[in-house]
């Protein structure tokens, strides 16, 4: 093929998918750029004007929205699970990777893989039993059954990602720390964890994400109103009220547009984060 | 002045040579806790299931040993089978497409083109959104009267095409599978644009030394490369397809209209807590603990090989 022809073959190849490119960004955004505006119509003008944006924005929406599901102890309630989720998943996996990864000790692989194991019993299969198990600790109905459940089911990956990242980190490092007189566990709170924050911060959009957006674990363990979080919430308000679009609406945005506002700061993180694991490296 | 010399050996004697089992014991209080998690909230519950599976229980009185009639129960349950089915046409279904969709993307995604940092995050932004919310949303999107597809569809003049996407049982499935392509795609888009950035570029280049055309180069390269990542994007998506969509689901039709949409676990929640047979519900579980432990093992063969040891 001649140079002419392999430029314009590239061109088209090029405007095709700038096409593609343009469609699957408008899939992608207009329907949540819809949310928003349907959240600031009036009532009339919802059913009305379906596409466009709204012509006088009704704040007020999003007020009565808040008010009437309750939405401040919901955000309450989510942040103290994502939070306390958060609190146990670090440490824990943290500690347990690092054992992993840097001791040599007795069992070790036989407990990696013990660990690993968790990847074949999916949450949904063992829903139930833990339902149980959470009524026998005498902790049905409390948000710190939702943290336990949701920290437990992080284990067996993070604890996989994480002593890949320890891994590889030098070996070198502790051992200067320990010529400088720190203990192994000096080591490892001093010199490698402020080298984990990359691991860590995967470790924190996983689980964050996992916690802040659960709905099936929390709908079997919470059924306090008091104590649900956003996405409970969320489904609760529907089945009781008989809809008002635009409150709905005003909902769903009040629940999604911290996490847009996080994402767009973040997206590296959010992307690396959510994918760890799958990707090589 | 530190004298490093002699130091240096109490050091390293102190805390390497003089304790195997000094280290040993530091390892295993540092997995203590997340073992005990695991094993109580995750490996007991397992064993828990399968023991409750074996007895009559409402959840509140006293358990009735059963034996295997709750799996006669299930496997006489047209309800479940038909869930089942379901999973099955959602999780192929979907598999498919958000893998093909996903591939496509990233190789579109993978050229020099301007604003494809932009692209991306736009495409991977539904993953971070609550399924429930984009349940939610997506309802109204189908609502026959107000939403914008039939609404769309009468604007291009379509008409005929206007459906009860949520309604009528025979498409009810394939609406809900839509929602969940439309929140994926984006994370499979990654995973295979991470996988092509892996591909040496003198493959490429070799080949088209010697006359490869885009498909040679695309069937010969890029297909086999792409086998690591290709499984893992498979595989998450089948074991998400029947244990990750109860939120979806449930949101959007509670598994109706007639069971059109029942999934695995959407039948096994409401066994549970509608019906109160929680020993039949954990023989289910157990049913499909079988069907996707397969793809488990998958999962776990992949991720823990070519891996650093």
């Amino acid at each position: 093929m001649n140079k002419f022809g392999k430029k314009a073959q590239k061109s088209v190849a090029h405007l095709f998918s700038y096409i593609v490119m343009a469609v699957v960004v408008i899939l992608t955004i207009y329907p949540v750029l819809w949310m928003i505006f349907g959240s600031l119509k009036s009532d009339t003008e919802f059913y009305s004007n379906i596409w466009g944006w709204p012509t006088n924005p009704v704040w007020s929406n999003y007020v009565t929205a808040w008010v009437n599901a309750d939405m401040g102890i919901r955000f309450l309630n989510s942040i103290i699970v994502t939070v306390g989720t958060l609190a146990v998943v670090l440490p824990f996996i943290s500690m347990a990777a690092y054992a992993f990864a840097k001791i040599k000790f007795p069992g070790s692989n036989l407990l990696f893989y013990f660990f690993l194991l968790s990847l074949m019993i999916p949450q949904g299969v063992t829903a139930i039993p833990i339902f149980s198990v959470v009524i026998n600790l005498g902790l049905q109905n409390t948000r710190l059954s939702l943290i336990l459940v949701l920290s437990s089911q992080a284990m067996g990956f993070g604890i996989f990602l994480m002593r890949a990242f320890f891994i590889s980190l030098p070996k070198e490092l502790e051992e200067a720390a320990m010529i400088d007189g720190c203990t192994p566990i000096g080591a490892f709170f001093r010199v490698i964890l402020p080298l984990a924050k990359p691991g860590l911060a995967t470790m924190v959009v996983f689980s964050g994400m996992a916690a802040w957006n659960d709905y099936f674990m929390s709908s079997i363990l919470v059924r306090n109103s008091k104590l649900m979080t956003l996405p409970l919430g969320l489904v609760n308000y529907i089945g009781q009220h008989i809809t008002n679009y635009p409150q709905l609406f005003a909902m769903l945005s009040i629940v999604t547009i911290p996490i847009v506002i996080a994402y767009i700061i973040g997206q590296k993180q959010f992307i690396s984060g959510l994918t760890a694991g799958a990707v090589k490296g | 002045m530190k004298n490093t010399g002699s130091l240096n050996l109490e050091m390293r004697k102190k805390f390497h040579l003089s304790s195997k089992w000094q280290r040993a014991l530091t390892a295993y209080w540092m997995i203590i806790p997340a073992l005990i998690l695991y094993v109580v909230l995750v490996i007991y519950p397992m064993f828990k299931g399968l023991y409750i599976s074996f007895h009559r229980w409402d959840g509140l009185s006293e358990m009735k040993w059963i034996g295997l009639d709750n799996y006669k129960f299930v496997f006489a349950d047209k309800i479940f089978w038909k869930a089942i089915k379901n999973s099955f046409v959602f999780a192929i279904g979907v598999t498919l497409v958000k893998n093909i969709l996903g591939l496509f993307l990233a190789l579109v995604v993978n050229q020099e083109l301007r604003g494809r940092t932009f692209f991306r995050a736009a495409a991977f932004m539904p993953v971070t959104f609550a399924f429930v919310v984009i349940g939610v949303l997506w309802s109204w999107i189908y609502n026959p009267t107000f939403g914008l597809i039939n609404n769309l569809l009468q604007a291009m003049g379509l008409e005929s095409w206007i459906q009860g996407w949520l309604s009528n049982p025979k498409i009810a499935l394939f609406s809900v599978m839509v929602v969940d392509i439309w929140k994926w795609t984006g994370f499979h888009m990654v995973l295979f644009l991470a996988g092509l950035q892996g591909i040496s570029k003198e493959y490429y280049e070799a080949a088209e030394i010697d006359g490869a055309g885009m498909f040679r180069k695309f069937f010969h390269i890029t297909v086999p490369l792409l086998g690591q990542v290709t499984a893992v994007s498979v595989i998450m998506s089948m074991v998400g397809a029947f244990v990750g969509n109860y939120d979806v689901v449930y949101v959007m039709t509670g598994g109706g209209p007639f069971h059109s949409t029942e999934v695995a676990l959407t039948w096994i929640v409401n066994t549970t807590f509608r019906y109160a047979q929680v020993g039949k519900a954990n023989a289910m579980s157990m049913i499909l603990f079988v069907f996707v432990a397969i793809f488990g093992l998958a999962q776990f063969y992949f991720m823990t090989r070519n891996k650093a040891e």
